[in-house]
């Protein structure tokens, strides 16, 4: 019988039917084997038989999952295979254990093989299990694999076959054997054993796997008959997951019946499978899609649409929220909601269960011959959580162990075994009688005294027996060859891949939180579907990786290539059928997608590109917009037809506003036709920009769902590298990270010191090889002759290359070189990318612009933005201004030269500027003069002021009482104003804070470091506060940030400004701060990230700090990894609070105006571009900072240095001209920051250590100022 | 709560003696995983003696055995020789379906060995730990009994208790069905969801329970 239905249908039943019917005809129940996807389906499947069974004896039932099946079989016929080994190790079963044993084995096979060069060694692990599993679930000989490595010009094919080798060895010696070992087994045994099953019955059997399927063939001439149901578009596992394609028509020769096909769902169901297949849009009634810009905004609604079902009546039950993302940041949002989810597909590590992680601190604890110090966050979370101490003595103890570790050594049982407490002394007994013992044996002795047994601890109950039982399988293979701490570390990071462990954790009242897969397998029937994340690449499983290739890996493999065009399809077919299954289990359906991930970062490659947008552009009401009326230097921009155009646009002449409307009409499709959003690409500098571009497109269309693509170059380069698996072609891990500052810094000061033995070098090399990477994009043959950093860089390489990292250089030119040598690769670009429009063009680098042109060489459209005369980072970046300036001449130029920002008397400073370089024949500018726009310029000719003071202490002066004069004038006026200070360098930046907050003016550090941002800020005070509760300037420190939000009102700051002790073990206050101190104190969150999430939802609720306490938990979360302890991590964050990034991550920033208006914003002259203010001020300008004669200017060691190794270095006097050029340029971006008025100032000295010292003035007062 | 409605003699044994104790074990599943040297040593005697009973080579197998557990062994294998042949089933699993008012329960388990000598049936089960005090009252022969009547709807059934390490017997016969019958109803009816009485609801979301 074979049956092609889909699970839709009452195929099982009908197979349950036929089982029934052949035991009533007296075929006994050993004899039938049913084999079913899982062992939820196989539960069914018996639950099933024994409701329509008749009374009495039903049989011995056969009936099992396709794992379970191959388990059983080793079992029952075990004694085959001990008799065919040779060696001593002989046992009666086998451990048929976890894939944390086998893990554990294929650890030590690696260390012994030498994986040259290889790329990660982080993710070598799971590179090789993954091969293993694919060799051995597609049964490929030895032959098959080679051919296949050929195919794939595999580079570690010998070692990986070597590895494998050797794990196997192991896994026989110990007789340990994981479920894709025992495939190798069970093949051995059935071939020699007889067939003893008369009929047997498949259901789901288009997920099985190739294994399963051989082993039928085997059978297939002693059944008499086979019961196969199968779904043709099924076969959602296909790829690594294992499933083969079959054709079960051809391998019963018989035709399948297609019993139920014409029912609406169904006939959607293959509309969904057909449309990805022929890459259609999908437009079903009863499928909903909703976009959002940022994750929270998305996960806010499902929230919202969640309450409204089940405030409507609907039960939990009925409603499945999927997602392959159910991380951290999801499970707190919905954990907040109050009702109950039931996330059952979350792969999670051990520990992540806070009982699990304090139990194997303990056992750490308890083991410890050495008697380290123990991490007294650790320890309070042991002795609150798993002792039951009370949390103020928990935390008294823990202080006193800290201080008396420190000063006496004292070991921790000597300690508690003088307190009262019972719990701790039968935690002394337990270390005195048993620390040498077994782990098991310890651990089951914790768990007996200290856990209670009680029905709310079910779930965690679950994890610990499953913790227990995995030390006792380690303890069974391995005896005592193992380290115990090993065991604990690997226990630690023991990801389970099964979750729920078990069927009694789901909770059947709950709203389920699952992967699609997962969905899918249990055959998760719900009235309504909420999919998730639909934007992210995570909804596409990839199936590739440097040493695995899941499609050529099938053993049906016939191809002699592989090219992208397979991965496209073939990943496209599995989609496909997984949307189809998936469908076909919901009633109602809606789709959310997020442009941003939760860290910021842009979602690409989801499924939602599957889905038809109603609601687009032409649809959406533009209401709330005004019509912007473009000028006649506007409108030529706007007349673009296609081809190359520049556009050279001064400050404030409202490039960004013509840039949207420009994209507006494209997308309109008045300009370009048979344009999507998909094909046009905006690039942008920085991130924040790409982000407030946006924000303002989906501001202007809410109900957009696909945005164009709006990302710097360097999240374009990002993308390309990751589609489709495109890095694998450059030998890249799929893991592959982006180095982020603070590594880098510490790498290069690791080998400038390692290598050079010097201290203060890093710097210098971190510009040059920044450089040199980016010559060695351009030039094709070209090696640098300076041999000490040729071996720091290929020390550097080499150690981004061992930790699976690539740096933003890299970034670029890796995409280059991928383009460049693939062309399928590049033919796909060139035929998504129908315009390129890039801003801030002046700031391209050459590899950039390399980039942009072959992007776009089929379309050939390409629009370039910027402003000659604001390149203000070629001096210290590879920018390559002459590459826009070159583009200029070859391309359709528009100029809009109309500035409506500046008053006119800063226009003619800003022109002056101009002219003053053309008079001392400085090549600075362009020719371009900035004109004003009538009736929109503040019309003053005196909005200048330039002040040359004796005293630094006079030019503070004067700027602190006219910036204190203007507030009182607005103030008075009732009218905010913005006020920059603009400064020549980052660390002038707090001297300037300092003056201003002393003369009681609030201001606003514009700057991108970490301790900028206001949760970082009061989340790393209380994490301060949490690890030394002694600490009262960090009590005071957190109450005066919180009070400066307002959380806490002024009595609060002063009464804990009075306090003199240590009071947090009082409870008779009734502060609330108190309160919420301790409330933070006593909280055990093992994990780092759930700590500051709480912290951060209890004091930030609004934009943009309540957007970024993901991001500073995932910060700590990321930190933590790399520190040992709790507290190392809080120190880490205090130590890299000056960084600008940590792990890439920006954080959301306000852009709003009001927090302009209410404080004074402090930044670099370089931040400052793209900003306005009512007023500027630029003190400090002395010639050091700002010099403008070729001759007087000073090279610093870094800018030679890096000419060093460049393939056309410039001498020492171009190189002045160039900083000559950009000191010009960078005080112009400085002026025309300005709408009122400007300040430019400078003292005739400075202090210089506690010294006054005489400086000389910049050229600017003489040659522009004088002269007006 | 999940309204269990498949029982092993064990989970029949504790019901017996405490729903608290069944509730906690079997519907909140609180119990913490023990691995004790006995039970590993069970567990080995039941494979060695199905494979041996099988027929399978088991020489290599003996390398996996301690002095003691083979000095074991050894004698059981003597005991075994003769009989091996007679064994019809070895760790042969059972599922039955029993009527309980207008509900049905399912028993489950599985039998050691089944030896049959002519038309006698002999359960046999291997121990480890002690034999039973009172083998009679034993819920596992009343369960198996009962169970192996019905799938042979014989009475000329024995229940073989084999001590691994003494090699001692102790035999339980057949008495009556239907008082097998009514002991395990009985143990049944503490079950809220069994008893209509005690029972809140009628529901009939039953759960097969994994032993």
């Amino acid at each position: 019988m074979l049956i092609n239905a889909n699970s839709n249908t009452n195929r099982t039943e009908i197979l349950i039917n036929k089982y029934l019917e052949l035991l009533s005809k007296g075929v006994k129940a050993e004899r039938i084997l049913v084999l079913v996807q899982n062992s939820k389906k196989k539960k069914e499947f018996i639950n099933k038989i024994k409701e329509k069974s008749k009374e009495g004896f039903i049989g011995s039932l056969k009936v099992h999952s396709f794992w379970g099946f191959i388990r059983e079989y080793i079992i029952e016929n075990w004694p085959c295979v001990e008799q065919e080994l040779k060696d001593k190790n002989a046992k009666i079963l086998p451990h048929l254990s976890g894939l944390e044993i086998s893990q554990y084995i294929f650890k030590k096979s690696i260390e012994e093989v030498d994986f040259v060069g290889y790329n990660s060694k982080t993710s070598l692990l799971h590179q090789l299990f993954r091969r293993n599993a694919l060799i051995n679930l597609n049964n490929l000989n030895k032959d098959e694999v080679e051919e296949r490595a050929k195919i794939l010009q595999e580079t570690y094919s010998n070692e990986a076959a070597l590895a494998i080798n050797k794990y196997k060895a192991k896994t026989i010696s110990l007789r340990a054997f994981d479920y894709i070992r025992q495939i190798n087994i069970f093949e051995f045994l059935y071939k020699k054993a007889e067939n003893y099953f008369e009929y047997v019955f498949v259901d789901d059997a288009d997920e099985i796997s190739p294994c399963t399927l051989a082993y039928l063939e085997y059978i297939k001439p002693s059944v008499k008959e086979f019961f196969i149901g199968y779904d043709e578009y099924g076969s959602s596992r296909l790829g690594y997951l294992g499933a083969i394609n079959v054709d079960f028509e051809d391998f019963l020769k018989m035709k399948a019946s297609k019993p139920f096909s014409s029912d609406l769902k169904t006939i959607n169901a293959l509309k969904i499978f057909n449309s990805i297949k022929e890459d259609k849009k999908i437009d079903i009634e009863n499928i909903e899609t909703k976009a959002f810009l940022k994750r929270n905004e998305m996960v806010d609604c499902v929230i919202d649409d969640i309450a409204k079902l089940i405030n409507g009546g609907v039960k939990p039950s009925e409603i499945a929220v999927i997602t392959p993302l159910a991380d951290e940041f999801l499970k707190i949002a919905f954990e907040k909601t109050g009702f109950s989810f039931n996330f059952i597909s979350k792969s999670e590590k051990l520990n992540q269960n806070k009982y699990i992680g304090y139990l194997l601190e303990l056992l750490k604890i308890i083991i410890d011959k050495n008697n380290k110090m123990i991490s007294p966050y650790v320890l309070k979370g042991i002795f609150i959580e798993i002792l039951n101490i009370k949390p103020k003595e928990a935390v008294s103890v823990v202080q006193e162990y800290k201080t008396k570790y420190e000063l006496q050594n004292i070991n921790l049982f000597d300690l508690i075994k003088t307190k009262d407490d019972e719990k701790f002394k039968k935690l002394v007994e337990i270390y005195e009688k048993k620390r040498f013992e077994n782990l098991s044996c310890i651990l089951f002795e914790i768990i007996f005294n200290f856990i209670n047994l009680k029905k709310e601890l079910t779930k965690e109950i679950i994890k610990i027996n499953q913790l227990l039982k995995q030390i006792c399988d380690f303890e069974d293979v391995f005896g005592e060859n193992f380290n115990k701490e090993d065991l604990i570390i690997q226990l630690e990071n023991t990801i389970i891949s099964e979750n729920p462990l078990s069927d009694d954790e789901i909770d059947e009242e709950a709203i389920v939180v699952s992967s699609a897969q997962k969905i899918i397998d249990y055959t998760y029937k719900t009235k309504y579907q909420f999919l998730l994340d639909v934007s992210s690449e995570n909804w596409i499983r990839q199936d590739i990786g440097p040493l695995y290739n899941s499609w050529v890996m099938q053993k049906k493999w016939s191809k002699d290539t592989f090219e992208l065009e397979d991965n496209i399809e073939l990943t496209k077919d599995r989609t496909a059928r997984t949307l189809y299954k998936l469908y076909l289990l919901g009633d109602k359906i809606t789709l959310y997608s997020s442009v941003y991930d939760y860290l910021g970062a842009e979602n690409f490659f989801g499924i939602d590109k599957y889905f038809e947008y109603k609601n687009e552009f032409e649809k959406d009401e533009k209401k709330n917009i005004k019509p912007i009326i473009p000028r006649k230097d506007q409108q030529e921009v706007l007349n673009y037809r296609g081809g190359l155009m520049s556009v050279s646009a001064t400050a404030g002449s409202g490039k960004t506003t013509i840039m949207l409307l420009l994209v507006d009409k494209i997308l309109s499709g008045e300009i370009l036709s048979q344009i999507e959003p998909k094909n046009i690409f905006v690039l942008t500098f920085m991130e924040s920009a790409a982000r407030n571009f946006k924000e303002r497109i989906k501001a202007k269309y809410p109900n957009i769902k696909e945005l164009p693509n709006i990302s710097t170059i360097h999240g374009l380069a990002l993308r390309i590298l990751k589609e489709n698996n495109n890095y694998s072609k450059l030998g890249l891990d799929y893991d592959f990270d982006i180095l982020d500052e603070v590594k880098r810094s510490n790498i290069l000061n690791d080998i400038v010191y390692k290598v050079l033995g010097a201290t203060d070098k890093a710097e210098l090399y971190d510009g040059a090889i920044s450089a040199y990477k980016n010559e060695l994009a351009i030039y094709d043959k070209f090696e640098c002759q300076n041999k000490l950093f040729l071996k720091v860089f290929g020390a550097y390489q080499e150690r981004l290359k061992s930790e699976n990292l690539i740096d933003y250089d890299d970034l670029l030119a890796l995409s280059l070189k991928l383009l460049k040598e693939n062309d399928d690769v590049l033919k796909y670009y060139q035929n998504l990318v129908k315009i390129i429009i890039e801003d801030e063009a002046q700031d391209s680098s050459a590899v950039q612009q390399n980039l942009i042109m072959l992007l776009a060489s089929k379309s050939n459209n390409i629009i370039r933005c910027g402003d000659i005369n604001q390149a203000i980072t070629s001096t210290f970046t590879n920018a390559d201004t002459q590459g826009f300036k070159d583009f200029i001449k070859k391309s359709k130029n528009v100029v809009m030269d109309r500035c409506q920002r500046c008053a006119t008397g800063v226009l003619d400073c800003a022109n002056n500027t101009v002219e003053f370089a053309k008079y001392e024949k400085i090549d600075a500018f362009s020719d371009l003069i900035m004109k004003p726009v009538e009736g929109k310029n503040i019309v003053d000719k005196n909005a200048v002021t330039c002040s040359i003071f004796e005293k630094e202490k006079q030019e503070s002066d004067f700027i602190l009482n006219e910036i204190k004069s203007i507030i009182k004038e607005a103030k008075k006026n009732n009218t905010p104003v913005s006020i920059g200070i603009l400064l020549r360098s980052n660390f002038a930046i707090d001297k300037w804070a300092k003056i201003l907050e002393e003369g009681g003016i609030k201001t606003y550090k514009n700057s991108d470091n970490l301790i900028n941002n206001l949760c970082y800020r009061v989340c790393l005070l209380i994490l301060e506060y949490i690890a030394n509760p002694y600490d009262l300037k960090v009590l005071r420190e957190i109450a005066r940030e919180l009070y400066e939000i307002g959380f806490y009102d002024f009595d609060t700051l002063k009464y804990v400004n009075s306090v003199n002790e240590p009071i947090f073990l009082r409870d008779d206050f009734d502060e609330q701060f108190w309160w919420d101190m301790n409330y933070f104190l006593y909280k055990n969150h093992y994990s780092i990230y759930d700590l500051i999430c709480e912290i951060g939802d209890f004091y930030f609720s609004s934009m943009p700090e309540a957007d970024n306490i993901h991001l500073v938990a995932t910060i700590a979360a990321k930190i933590r990894l790399s520190q040992k302890t709790f507290e190392d991590a809080v120190l880490r964050m205090r130590e890299v609070q000056y960084k600008n990034s940590f792990s890439n991550i920006k954080f959301f920033k306000n852009e709003e105006k009001d927090l302009k208006k209410s404080k004074v914003s402090i930044m670099t002259l370089h931040k400052s571009k793209g900003d306005e203010f009512d007023y500027v001020f630029i003190p400090e300008l002395i010639r050091d900072n700002l010099c403008l004669t070729p001759n007087d200017c000073k090279l610093k060691e870094k800018s030679t240095f890096i000419q060093k190794i460049k393939k056309y270095p410039k001498d020492d006097f171009q190189l002045k001209r160039d900083i000559t050029e950009e000191n010009y340029r960078l005080i112009y971006v400085g002026i025309t920051r300005a709408i009122r008025k400007l300040y430019l100032t400078v003292a005739d000295s400075y202090k210089f250590y506690a010294k006054d010292k005489k400086y000389v003035n910049s050229e600017i007062f003489e040659g522009v100022l004088c002269e007006k | 709560m999940r309204k269990i409605d498949t029982f092993s003699a064990n989970s029949l044994k504790i019901l017996d003696k405490s729903f608290e104790e069944f509730q906690n074990k079997y519907v909140y599943n609180l119990s913490i995983y023990k691995k004790d040297k006995r039970t590993q040593t069970g567990q080995k005697f039941h494979n060695l003696i199905c494979y041996y009973v099988k027929n399978f080579d088991i020489s290599r197998l003996l390398l996996d055995l301690s002095s003691e557990e083979l000095r074991f062994w050894k004698g059981l294998e003597e005991k075994l020789k003769t009989i091996k042949s007679k064994f019809i089933k070895t760790e042969y699993s059972f599922l039955t379906k029993e009527s309980l008012g207008d509900k049905f329960y399912y028993l489950t388990g599985r039998f050691d060995g089944i030896l049959q000598n002519d038309n006698d049936f002999i359960i046999y089960d291997w121990k480890t730990l002690n034999l039973p005090l009172n083998p009679c009252e034993d819920l596992q022969s009343v369960v198996y009994l009962y169970v192996l009547s019905k799938i042979y709807n014989t009475n000329k059934i024995k229940m073989r208790y084999l001590s691994i390490e003494k090699l001692n017997t102790v035999d339980v016969e057949f008495s009556d069905l239907d008082n097998y019958k009514k002991r395990i109803d009985k143990i049944i009816l503490k079950l809220p969801w069994f008893n209509s009485l005690n029972s809140l609801d009628n529901g009939s979301e039953f759960q097969e329970l994994s032993f």
